[in-house]
């Protein structure tokens, strides 16, 4: 295999892990807490997998768990807006209700298609192997990473966003509907969710009972050690997607136990966070001031 | 009484239409009435100032009027048409924007990102460059310099509220609601502050302005309606009363104890309780804000700091406490170096330290009163005793008139001057040698403010322990010390006597 060929097998991972961590950090620069993100994202992945069975179509999939993902998430935000209800555990109890739904959905596709493939009239899906296909699946999340980080800087609604996650009570007061700005930062940050879970499909080709679990949680670690920025996560969606990919060929060649290659990722990401914030980074790439607070309208302060 | 209510009836602007009228407006909060069948009328061109002791409920009103609170009771009228208020957006679609004491921006943000965003003619996918025109040309147009790429954070605070201003005027606002918004600007500032306020209501818009400063009251308002525990007290013409007929609405039997005479001198000890050799520190903004300061303050002494804001006051006192580093220079406590030290090694040592801005750098607002006196390693050891926290935070609130439903209430549901009453006690509590202050009786009604220095003054008198504060209010610092630096420019360019310091002497010397 040629250097090339070595980095277009990164693409699928990097797609899958890139637009679900650009979906994560835009969102939570909202001030939302998403600790729904793994659950989300296994339930999308189980949602893509059904709707390609029974519509047949791939894209079919991607579009209903793209759709099933902003419900999700603007469900989270809906419940940690409107009430003042814990992030964490409102965050954890949906991660949760993803996990088992996914279990629902999935197997009940899957034994459709085991009757299908019984009656010989079964869907055949081809997987995106040829380089051009590999190239865009890197383009097309770094074109949608551009275009988000400018609507961040640029525009009213960027503004708007990073305003709510600071510190949502001077937004009102500046003129903004909390509820309003937060929930379309979920539609956004998690149909980008929902498009890097339907993503994971076309790198393990296969869905069986939990697959996809944990992988919300690298795409987190991804975003948080990017400190939530849309074009340095490229970078660390990049290596992260690296690691995933060769794990095995890097676990052979280090020795190294499954165990502790599975805990590679979640300590690049606290080393990067601890990095960036002894550095001028710090102010630029710090959480949203508000994340994961509760929010309630009529708190009486000074 | 009867005089007051004549007056209530006497609008000496009859001919102006009321652009916002309340009638009847009544709000609770857990454990404690702010507003009781409030009525209230602002005149179009009007400065109608709300005045009232802290805990009135000037802040309750003006924040429905702006629709951060929703009343339980009672309507809201604008241009004579009942309106639902019950958002700031729909506030400022009414045309009523609100400033307020602490700047409602986002500091992360730049001045044009947090300008756009109330402004309704702006879609969500409007690039925030389009705004920069619009801004530069409006500042100008108003006199005021800001740049709109800088963000928010980089700032002075008196930038910020003319950013507020500026934040209106773009938002087109006929009904500008000051709440305490010129407090805690420097002198000078509020010059401006005042004319803008007049040249605002000289072309119809109206101004309702909180404050607790009679004189100020007096200076730019037409009406004034003073507020008592949530009840309106009467409204009166600025033209047809005296400070003291004010003074009595806002106190009643208490305003005979207002008084602006200068406080007993104390008698110093012989022993230094601070000694301060050419202390050099930095500022915010990388040059030394303090430039070579010496002081001796004896125990038993009070030395006044006057000196306009951001003339080195500030960074000094958070040296003197372990909150800045200090690059050159000593400073002892009692003979003892605590140059450089923790701020819980010098707290510990009985200094008691009250900071500008209570709410931000003084209390925790989540927690309680109990709490917040728990916390400090000076009232507790390792383990708590709740008992003994409880019966002091009971004779603190009663000592100190803190209007709060329970000790164990979060300081958060306190108005504001209640806080500021909060931080001042506990701080008073823990001076056993020292007490550093600045500005702590900015945020606190004549008359609390007052109780407030005689305490400071006496417990300097009869517990020997020394007291430096700074204020930007020459009245207080002409009250309350013994000694008077005056500052500027990082440096003391002179220390008076008491006995021979004059008021005229002292302000030439602030801004030279």
């Amino acid at each position: 295999m040629d250097a090339a060929s070595y980095i277009l097998s990164v693409a699928p991972a990097f797609m899958a892990y890139y637009l679900t961590s650009l979906g994560q950090g835009f969102f939570e620069k909202s001030g939302v807490l998403n600790l729904s993100i793994d659950g989300v994202f296994v339930l999308g992945i189980a949602v893509a997998y059904a709707a390609s069975i029974y519509s047949c179509s791939p894209w079919v999939g991607l579009a209903a768990a793209v759709l099933t993902a902003v419900v999700f998430g603007m469900l989270l935000t809906y419940v940690t807006t409107k009430f003042p209800v814990s992030h964490g555990a409102a965050g954890l109890s949906i991660m949760f209700l993803g996990y088992g739904l996914a279990g629902l959905v999935g197997v009940a596709a899957r034994n459709t298609y085991n009757e299908m493939v019984v009656s010989g009239i079964y869907p055949q899906f081809t997987l995106p192997v040829t380089p051009i296909a590999k190239v865009l699946m890197f383009a097309i999340p770094v074109g949608l990473g551009i275009l988000l980080y400018l609507l961040e800087v640029r525009t009213k609604l960027g503004a708007a966003v990073r305003a709510v996650g600071e510190d949502p009570h001077a937004a009102t007061s500046l003129g903004i509907d909390v509820l309003r700005v937060r929930l379309i930062a979920a539609a956004l940050g998690y149909s980008l969710i929902g498009a890097g879970s339907a993503g994971f499909l076309t790198w393990v080709a296969t869905w069986s009972e939990g697959t996809g679990i944990n992988h919300g949680w690298i795409a987190y670690a991804v975003s948080l050690a990017a400190g939530r920025h849309p074009l340095l996560t490229v970078g660390t969606a990049g290596a992260f997607a690296i690691l995933a990919t060769y794990m095995y060929t890097l676990q052979a060649a280090y020795n190294l136990s499954p165990e502790i290659a599975k805990m590679i990722p979640f300590i690049v990401a606290i080393g990067a966070m601890v990095t960036f914030m002894s550095t001028p980074l710090r102010k630029k790439l710090a959480p949203p001031q508000s994340l994961g607070r509760r929010f309630f309208k009529e708190e009486r302060t000074v | 009484m009867t005089l007051l209510k004549t007056y209530k009836k006497d609008f000496s602007s009859k001919n102006k239409p009321p652009v916002v009228s309340v009638v009847g407006i009544s709000k609770k909060f857990p454990g404690s009435i702010a507003l009781d069948g409030v009525d209230f009328t602002i005149l179009e061109g009007e400065v109608h100032a709300l005045l009232g002791e802290n805990g009135a409920g000037k802040t309750t009103l003006v924040k429905i009027l702006y629709g951060i609170y929703v009343p339980d009771r009672g309507e809201i009228y604008v241009r004579g048409r009942k309106a639902q208020i019950n958002s700031p957006k729909e506030a400022i679609r009414q045309g009523i924007v609100m400033v307020s004491q602490v700047p409602q921006l986002i500091d992360k943000l730049t001045v044009a990102e947090n300008l756009i965003l109330g402004l309704e003619k702006y879609g969500f996918i409007t690039r925030v460059g389009k705004v920069r025109y619009f801004i530069r040309e409006k500042s100008r147009e108003v006199g005021i310099e800001v740049d709109p790429d800088t963000e928010v954070w980089k700032l002075s605070y008196t930038q910020k509220q003319l950013v507020e201003l500026l934040r209106a005027l773009l938002l087109n606002a006929k009904v500008l609601l000051l709440d305490e918004a010129i407090t805690f600007l420097p002198l000078i500032e509020k010059k401006k502050f005042y004319k803008f306020i007049r040249d605002f209501a000289n072309k119809s818009g109206s101004v309702i302005l909180i404050t607790h400063k009679i004189y100020e009251a007096l200076e730019v308002a037409d009406r004034i309606t003073v507020l008592r525990l949530g009840r309106v007290v009467g409204t009166v013409p600025r033209s047809k009363v005296s400070p003291d007929v004010v003074r009595k609405m806002m106190f009643a039997e208490r305003s005979s104890q207002v008084t602006y005479e200068r406080l007993p001198m104390s008698t110093p000890r012989e022993s230094a309780a601070l000694e301060i050799s050419d202390l050099w520190v930095m500022g915010d903004h990388g040059d030394h804000a303090v430039r070579g300061v010496s002081l001796t303050l004896r125990a038993g002494e009070v030395m006044g700091i006057a000196g306009i804001a951001g003339n080195g006051q500030k960074e000094l006192i958070q040296a003197i406490v372990g909150l800045r580093r200090v690059e050159k220079g000593r400073i002892r406590l009692y003979s003892e170096d605590i140059t450089n030290r923790s701020v819980s090694k010098v707290r510990i040592r009985g200094v008691g330290y009250i900071p500008d801005q209570p709410a931000k750098y003084g209390l925790s607002l989540e927690n309680s009163i109990e709490e917040n006196l728990a916390m400090l390693p000076s009232l507790t050891n390792r383990l708590i005793n709740w008992g003994s926290i409880r019966d002091l935070a009971r004779k603190l609130i009663k000592e100190f008139n803190i209007m709060t439903p329970s000790p164990k209430t979060p300081v958060k549901f306190l108005s504001g001057g209640n806080i500021m009453k909060v931080l001042v006690s506990r701080e008073l509590l823990v001076a056993r040698r020292l007490l550093v202050a600045y500005n702590p009786t900015r945020a606190l009604d004549e008359v609390t403010a007052i109780m407030v220095r005689k305490i400071i003054k006496e417990k300097a008198s009869t517990e020997g322990i020394g007291v430096l504060v700074a204020s930007e209010d020459l009245d207080e610092i002409l009250q309350i010390s013994d000694r008077i630096a005056v500052m500027n420019s990082g440096r003391v360019v002179r220390v008076f006597s008491s006995s021979e310091a004059v008021r005229d002497e002292i302000e030439k010397l602030m801004v030279m």
